[in-house]
């Protein structure tokens, strides 16, 4: 803090004047901070435009093939998950649960399974009584980082013209599908 | 029972504290008795010291009728850590938090100073003491009852029980943050004090010395506990928690050395760093306890965030309308010469407090940016090793001139630090040219070299040269240094010359660092005491030394959901041998691990441990009241480097 | 004694020779410079607090390792893989703020702290006069040196006891605002969400769309006024037969609901025509103040 040398005894003190203006300000704009949670944290979705969805295809588990460019037409519904993970164990039924009820609707339900070992994904699929979901192994991580993936679970919407145009960073719910994917098996 | 007891003591703390300000405040504005005022600053340490005896009872009889209770106690924690979990969690660390300020304040209130000056500067202390135990009572009562009662606990944190330095490195911390409202309660009361004020900093100093050594202890703990519980390898990743704690001991060092000679023509430098001080503690507290920025240490996430801001907020606004006010000083008809211990303790005041600048800056960013840009992004490493490496070896340097300081004259400087400077170069030249260790490392190691060189040198002289008193004082000034100068070649040397690798390795295969391999034995899984581990048995073989067994581990505790990596540290004489188990395949036939060597990291306790000892030393030695007739205000004795102010009585 | 000098001033340039040739090995690289960890460590991991994709633990951060090593592998330069990543993850996946908008901030605070601190320490060290040139020049605190009068003591007392006290109030009153909203919110309902989506939905003119949330929401809570809501939007959307299956549904339970036998009958206009008149008729007698009334009667008129 400085104060600049005053001649006349009653002139304001420059420095506690600014330090003075510089704690309001930084007040201001710290309390607009407190009162709206931080957009990354709570923002967990995101609706911005729609982006055409990175390729995925390749052999999936059980020996099949998986293209998505071939999904044209289909609503997708991109789940991100590993068998280490354990919200992703706990969202999964509600996942094949609707893959199976929306399915007549044009809605198919695809697994990204990242970073983990074939087994423990089987066992993970009997458990949760999801042995005929469409799985692709991804073990390095490489293509759930293409999509631009930032932590497990994660489940992304494609529409029927192979556009990303919902995310879900975390788990999703009943609520959730009902939102933003039944509207568009709808559409 | 207990949670009755606890409340009761809370509010009866909060009523007493209340008192306490009010009746300190009669003696400064009244001249009122001082006795009753002293009677209600212990009965205040008295409460404070009940509720956190109570909670302690009831952590150890496992009381789960006691929120704080239910929330961080075990039936399977160890007795160790079920004592340490009092500050495992916020709530339990606010009394803490508040046994520790007690006692400052009742210390500090049996000691004779200047009447008005004392009243006001223990006000100050009460009614902050006040604001605690008032958060204490209404917002983060540990105390309140639950129903019904949980059979048992999750425990504390399992980051927390896993080093013993939670047992002393939180307590330190505290020590030390708390410490530092002591200067500042003096400088807020010196302008209301009038003429008695004027003294105000020969009582504060004495007071910052053991608070700035408990806060430099702490910080070592605090990063000891990082590099052996975390398992990430290092000990400092610029995190906010870390950063608060690193902020207040910035500016409470530029006070320290500022309020040196009586601080003399460095008046408002004074002011401004001691309340700079603790207005840096409490923004630490809101920062780490409110959730306000994300951090690896944060163990507590409250809603006290606005009424710690808004505390905040109130210390800066009264030390700045209090101490903001030009006061008179002596006038100085010549300039400092440019060799002079003033220059060098202002360079080192501007250097620290744009240090402190820079990781202020850097930890709030997230805070300002949310509102401001719309998007809450925070700042990495890269930055501070940007920013804040090249103004610390700048400090460092300054740091290496001080010896000169002592001969008048240009051409005495110059051949005082002639030594010195030819050890740096050949430092620079050796080191440099057997290796490689980039460019921030080898000027480190030279300034290093430079300011070991120069203190070394001239410690005989400056002891031979002191006073009787002064001796302690300049001994321990001499190793705070050293302690420094060793914690920087430490960090140098462990970032440039750290190498390590990661990889999945199935039983009897080799993962190989430099010359240091393990391979990997086998890995054993146990259940029990409120957790799931897995430990790998590894055999680590170095060049010169016996082939030995280390076995890291990795805790699973279901209560809380949370995965603990427990690394092996094998200490060397130069270096660590670091290893973490990272993951293990559900058939324990392989095992991921990182194998990390770091050099020098031994230096770094050793520095961080030298340096805090050191200042506690300087506490003792300088503190010690000595009878002198006729105490007088402002000082008229010549500034000498050592001249520590002492108790006047 | 010339050679001392002379001695001095070799070893000296030896020494700066050495040290620079040292430091100039060292500023070219430090023998260890692996791309993939550089590239890394300017990458924010996604799911940590304040890592860098090079420091962290998390299996993303092991992804996006693989993902900079794959990238570099395939020959492209550094700046490209930032920018692949910042394609993917926005540009908060550089742990560097830009240096500019608020990034500024970063590199301002400190370059202002530092010319203020120089400029205060300038100030301090210069030769100055005292303010009325004497050593003890009176100002401010001089008055506040000798004890104060007593009434302003007293006021002085009043404020400050005042104060004390208004700060503790202050910190129970925050504080006990600050607990209402509490850290456990309700959950949402998930039928109010869907009643509220279809609704919308309805808004839009899309009852297709709407009857499926009005089916979702059914299938969490059975109630009739849903169901009438569905059957509505049902015989919105053209589909007849089910609007008139719900209604009879609902009926079932309740007989006399104006809304049941009001969709029922108009369904019935398309699926059983010669039924919808009577029903129709059951709902004027039922419900003579319905808004619906008199477009009924019109309908009747026009058909009967």
């Amino acid at each position: 803090m400085t104060r600049l040398a005053g001649r006349r005894p009653r002139r304001i003190p420059v420095g506690p004047a600014l330090v003075l203006t510089a704690t309001v300000a930084i007040a201001v704009v710290v309390a607009l901070g407190l009162r709206s949670p931080p957009a990354s944290d709570v923002d967990t979705t995101d609706r911005s435009a729609p982006v055409p969805a990175p390729a995925l295809s390749g052999a999936t588990l059980d020996g099949g093939r998986f293209d998505l460019a071939d999904a044209r037409g289909y609503v997708l519904l991109i789940n991100v998950f590993a068998s280490w993970c354990g919200p992703c164990r706990d969202e999964l039924p509600l996942l094949v649960d609707a893959g199976q009820r929306w399915s007549p609707r044009g809605l198919r339900l695809v697994g990204l399974n990242v970073r983990d070992g074939t087994e423990a994904v089987r066992a993970l699929l009997d458990e949760t009584g999801a042995t005929g979901l469409t799985v692709l192994p991804d073990p390095d991580g490489t293509r759930a980082v293409d999509w631009g993936v930032r932590g497990v679970p994660e489940t992304f919407v494609v529409d029927r013209n192979g556009r990303i145009v919902d995310r879900q960073r975390g788990v999703v719910t009943r609520q959730w599908l009902q939102q933003r994917v039944a509207p568009l098996l709808a559409e | 029972m207990l949670g009755e007891l606890g409340t009761a003591s809370l509010t009866v703390g909060l009523l007493c504290a209340v008192l306490t300000a009010l009746l300190w405040l009669r003696v400064a504005l009244f001249s009122a008795p001082i006795r009753p005022a002293r009677l209600a600053t212990a009965a205040t340490f008295a409460a404070a010291a009940v509720a956190c005896g109570v909670l302690e009872a009831a952590l150890l009889r496992h009381d789960f009728s006691v929120r704080f209770v239910a929330e961080n106690g075990g039936r399977q924690v160890p007795l160790y850590y079920t004592v340490t979990s009092l500050w495992s969690a916020l709530d339990g660390s606010l009394l803490l938090w508040l046994l520790v300020l007690g006692g400052y304040a009742v210390l500090l209130a049996g000691r004779r100073y200047p009447l008005r000056l004392h009243a006001y500067a223990m006000t100050v202390l009460s009614a902050v003491a006040m604001f605690f135990f008032a958060l204490s009572c209404f917002a983060a009562n540990p105390f309140r009852t639950v129903d019904p009662v949980p059979a048992d606990g999750p425990g504390p944190n399992p980051l927390l029980q896993q080093h013993p330095a939670m047992g002393v490195h939180p307590p330190l911390l505290y020590a030390g943050y708390i410490g530092l409202v002591v200067p500042f309660a003096f400088a807020l009361a010196a302008p209301l004090a009038g003429r008695q004020g004027r003294a105000w900093l020969r009582m504060a100093r004495p007071w910052t010395l053991p608070a700035w050594a408990a806060l430099s202890a702490g910080i070592g703990l605090g990063a000891w506990w990082s590099y052996a519980v975390l398992g990430w390898g290092g000990y400092w990743a610029w995190d906010p928690v870390e950063n608060a704690s690193l902020l207040p001991w910035l500016t409470a060092t530029a006070f320290l050395h500022t309020a040196l000679g009586r601080g003399a023509g460095r008046a408002g430098w004074n002011r401004v760093l001691a309340c700079a001080s603790f207005v840096l503690v409490l923004l630490g507290t809101f920062l780490t306890r409110s959730g306000a920025v994300a951090s690896v240490h944060a163990f507590t996430d409250s809603p006290l965030g606005p009424v710690l801001f808004g505390f905040v907020l109130l210390a800066v606004v009264a030390s700045t309308v209090l101490t903001g006010r030009r006061t008179a000083e002596p006038a100085r008809r010549t300039g400092s010469p440019v060799l002079s211990r003033n220059t060098v303790v202002l360079v080192n005041g501007v250097l620290l407090v744009t240090l402190a600048a820079v990781v202020l800056i850097g930890t709030v960013f997230p805070l300002l940016s949310g509102p401001l840009a719309g998007v809450r992004t925070s700042v990495g490493p890269g930055y501070y090793q940007r920013t804040a490496v090249p103004l610390a070896i700048v400090l460092l340097l300054a740091m290496g001139v001080t010896p000169a300081l002592r001969a008048g004259g240009w051409t005495r400087a110059v051949r005082r630090l002639a030594v010195p400077g030819g050890v740096a170069l050949a430092t620079v030249a050796v080191v440099g040219l057997l290796s490689r260790p980039g460019l921030p490392a080898l000027t480190a190691f030279g300034t290093a070299a430079f300011v070991l060189a120069g203190l070394v040198g001239e410690l005989p002289d400056r002891l031979r040269r002191a006073g009787r008193g002064q001796r302690v004082g300049r001994l321990a000034g001499t190793l705070a240094h050293c302690g420094i100068a060793l914690v920087a070649v430490g960090v140098a040397g462990s970032s440039a010359y750290g190498r390590e690798t990661e990889r999945t390795v199935r039983t009897g295969e080799t993962l190989r660092v430099g010359d240091a391999t393990i391979r990997l034995v086998g890995v054993d899984r146990t259940t029990g005491a409120g957790q799931m581990s897995a430990r790998a048995r590894l055999r680590l073989s170095e060049s010169g030394r016996a082939e030995r067994t280390v076995t890291p581990a990795l805790r699973y505790h279901p209560a809380r959901d949370t995965a603990v990596t427990v690394p092996a540290i094998d200490t060397g004489l130069l270096r660590d041998t670091y290893v973490t188990l990272i993951a293990v395949s559900p058939d324990s036939g392989s095992a991921t691990l990182r194998l990390a060597v770091n050099p020098l990291v031994g230096l770094l306790w050793a520095g961080g441990a030298l340096t805090s000892v050191a200042g506690l030393g300087a506490a003792i030695g300088t503190a010690r009241p000595r009878r002198r007739s006729g105490a007088t205000p402002g000082g008229t004795r010549p500034a000498t480097v050592a001249a520590r102010a002492r108790v006047g009585r | 004694m010339r050679w001392r000098p002379a001695a001095a001033a070799l070893a000296l340039a030896a020494l700066l020779a050495a040290a620079g040739v040292g430091l100039t090995r060292s500023a070219a690289g430090t023998g260890r410079d692996d791309p993939v960890r550089s590239v890394a460590a300017d990458l924010r991991c996604p799911a940590c607090q304040g890592e860098s994709v090079a420091d962290s633990r998390s299996p993303i951060a092991a992804a996006m390792r693989q993902a900079v090593s794959d990238q570099l592998a395939q020959g492209r330069s550094r700046a490209e893989v930032r920018r692949w990543f910042v394609e993917r993850y926005g540009p908060e996946v550089l742990v560097e703020p830009p240096a500019r908008g608020v990034g500024l901030l970063l590199w301002a605070v400190p370059a202002l702290t530092l010319l203020g601190a120089g400029y205060a320490a300038r100030r301090t060290l210069r030769p100055r006069s005292g303010p009325d040139g004497g050593p003890t020049a009176p100002t401010s605190p001089r008055r506040a040196a000798r004890a104060m009068p007593g009434a302003r003591a007293r006021r002085a007392w009043r404020c400050s006891a005042l104060g004390l006290i208004a700060v503790v109030v202050s910190v129970a009153v925050a504080t006990r605002s600050l607990d209402r909203p509490g850290p456990t919110p309700t959950p949402a309902d998930p039928v109010a969400v869907a009643l509220g989506l279809a609704r919308d939905l309805e808004a839009q003119d899309r009852y297709a769309a709407a009857a499926q949330m009005y089916r979702e929401a059914l299938r969490d809570r059975s109630d009739d006024t849903i169901r009438l809501r569905l059957a509505f939007a049902l015989l919105r959307a053209g589909d007849a037969a089910g609007a008139a299956q719900a209604a009879t549904e609902a009926l079932a339970r309740v007989p006399d609901s104006p809304d049941g036998l009001l969709v029922l009958g108009l369904a019935q206009r398309r699926t059983r025509p010669v039924e919808a008149p009577r029903t129709l008729r059951r709902f004027l007698t039922v419900a003579p103040e319905h808004p619906a009334v008199p477009e009924i009667e019109r309908l009747l008129a026009a058909r009967p």
